[in-house]
């Protein structure tokens, strides 16, 4: 993944997954029996990729999703929003394999592959240098400024803040860029990951 | 009111999960209302098998713990309106449900289906026991093995011990020629020890595989020798008497079956 250095904007999500390599961050995977997937609900319609190569990215709206954003009290939400705006991040040097479930209140850098039947459950952005083939959950305490990048970009379902997408039935092509899911006009987009990216969008 | 069946099998991978989703899907197909219970929680495999993962929001912890309305978590069918699926939940272990939340969730869903059929984990523990909870009847699923058969005899004893009185069987990947050469137990020498009624025997056939990983359940599949006796057994359990295709099938099962699909 591009080191994003020319982003000075609060969005150190890349950087500080570099200045924390050293560090070895213990992953906090925790099993929670009684805390699932954080408040989410509908269901904008995703639009089309902006990957001009891969048409059938983006998935459509899942058609049983929660009427109301029936909000769960995993978290007390105060601590959350210090840890965010704190830029909090914490790394994962491994596999994230099916059953696993990595939530954390701030970033998730993965660098590893996370797994088809895991979850990615992140109060701020997500990144994972590899495959990111699980559920993805990316804001999950509101922020709709949260985005999710991966080298390769294929989740089975794909949430930021409230607003939920899926991968679409059947086979479709692997991605062949990095590429970073955001929401752009209440929808959620994914496009090639660009340096500066970020920048752009704080200002738009 | 609707039936709540169970498919259990007390060994691992005998295709507890592959005939849930195939008569399931067989019962939607003839018109009824289907919800498909997938209780091997921390190991779902049903979503996958029909092809409806990336759906998954909610699932029966959330149901069983409040937090999400049942509505919410019931997946509707990719190809059945009638068709639901309520998947397990994948990093949580069976002992996020109980047996008595499980009583209950059945109850509701039998209020609003016609059949609650609920996919069993392998083995004899808390999942076993959460899964035949709210069941009034059985499927047993067992393998034309010694040892798949033994743990049939068990499970066997435990649903007659729980009050889940007269299990039907079915005997899944019966290879005839196997049979014939006296390299495998025949129907009859499962009968004989088990001595339950049968419900249907599916053949060993590589489209299994083929359907289940691409979503896509057997049942569906005109040609599909495996999925013609599903069809068989969804209608069975609608109530109607459908022929055992292959109870002689100790010879010339797999012509017989051929026949009667309409092959040469
Ligand atoms: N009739 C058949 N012919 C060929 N393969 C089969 C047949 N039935 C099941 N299989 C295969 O056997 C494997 C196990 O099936 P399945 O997952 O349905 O078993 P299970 O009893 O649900 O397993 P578990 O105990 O792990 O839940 C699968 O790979 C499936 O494709
Ligand atoms: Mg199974």
């Amino acid at each position: 993944m591009k080191k994003d250095k020319g982003s000075k904007g609060k969005k150190l999500f890349v950087k500080k997954a570099d200045d924390r390599l050293s560090e070895d961050s213990p992953a906090k995977s925790k099993g929670t029996p009684d805390e699932g997937v954080p408040s989410m609900a509908e269901k904008k319609k995703p639009e089309k990729s902006a990957a001009p190569d891969k048409p059938d990215k983006l998935p459509e709206k899942p058609d049983h999703l929660p009427e109301k954003p029936a909000r769960k009290n995993t978290v007390e939400s105060d601590p959350w929003q210090q840890a965010f705006a704190d830029d909090n991040t914490i790394l994962i040097k491994r596999t994230v394999r099916s059953g696993q479930c990595i939530q954390f209140d701030g970033n998730v850098v993965v660098m590893g592959d996370v797994n088809p039947g895991s979850e990615i459950i992140a109060a701020g952005n997500v990144v994972v240098m590899g495959a990111l083939r699980g559920v993805v959950h990316a804001g999950a305490t509101g922020r709709e400024d949260a985005t999710v990048s991966a080298f390769k970009l294929q989740p089975t379902q794909l949430r930021i803040a409230n607003h939920i997408t899926r991968a679409p039935d059947g086979d479709y092509v692997a991605p062949e860029h990095p590429e970073i899911a955001r929401i752009k006009d209440g929808v959620v987009v994914i496009e090639t990951y660009q340096m500066g990216q970020d920048r752009q969008s704080k200002i738009g | 009111m609707g039936e709540v069946i169970v498919i259990t099998s007390g060994k691992g991978g005998v295709g507890k999960t592959t005939t849930t989703a195939n008569i399931g899907t067989g019962l939607a197909a003839l018109g009824h209302k289907v919800v498909l219970v997938d209780t091997d929680i921390g190991l779902r495999n049903l979503d996958v098998v029909l092809g409806l993962e990336n759906r998954i929001v909610y699932d029966i912890v959330d149901v069983t713990h409040g937090n999400c309305r049942m509505k919410q978590a019931l997946i509707k069918d990719k190809r059945f309106e009638g068709l639901h699926l309520l998947p397990a939940a994948q990093t949580k272990d069976k002992t996020a449900v109980t047996p008595d939340q499980m009583r209950e969730l059945c109850d509701n869903l039998k209020k609003e289906f016609d059949y609650v059929i609920i996919d069993c984990p392998a083995g004899i523990e808390q999942g076993f026991k959460n899964a035949i909870a709210g069941a009034e009847r059985a499927v047993v699923v067992t393998t034309p093995e010694v040892s798949a058969v033994r743990d049939a005899d068990r499970i066997i004893g435990l649903l007659e011990a729980a009050e889940l009185r007269e299990p039907k069987l079915i005997i899944n990947r019966l290879r005839p020629l196997m049979v014939k050469r006296g390299d495998m137990m025949s129907i009859d020498d499962i009968i004989d020890i088990l001595a339950v009624d049968l419900l249907g025997v599916v053949p060993e056939d590589e489209l299994i595989v083929v359907t289940t990983n691409k979503g896509e359940p057997a049942v569906l599949d005109g040609n599909c020798r495996a999925g013609q006796a599903y069809r068989n057994m969804a209608r069975r359990i609608a109530g109607e008497d459908v022929p055992l295709m292959d109870l002689e099938a100790n010879d010339g099962f797999v012509s017989k079956l051929k026949k009667l699909i309409g092959f040469k």
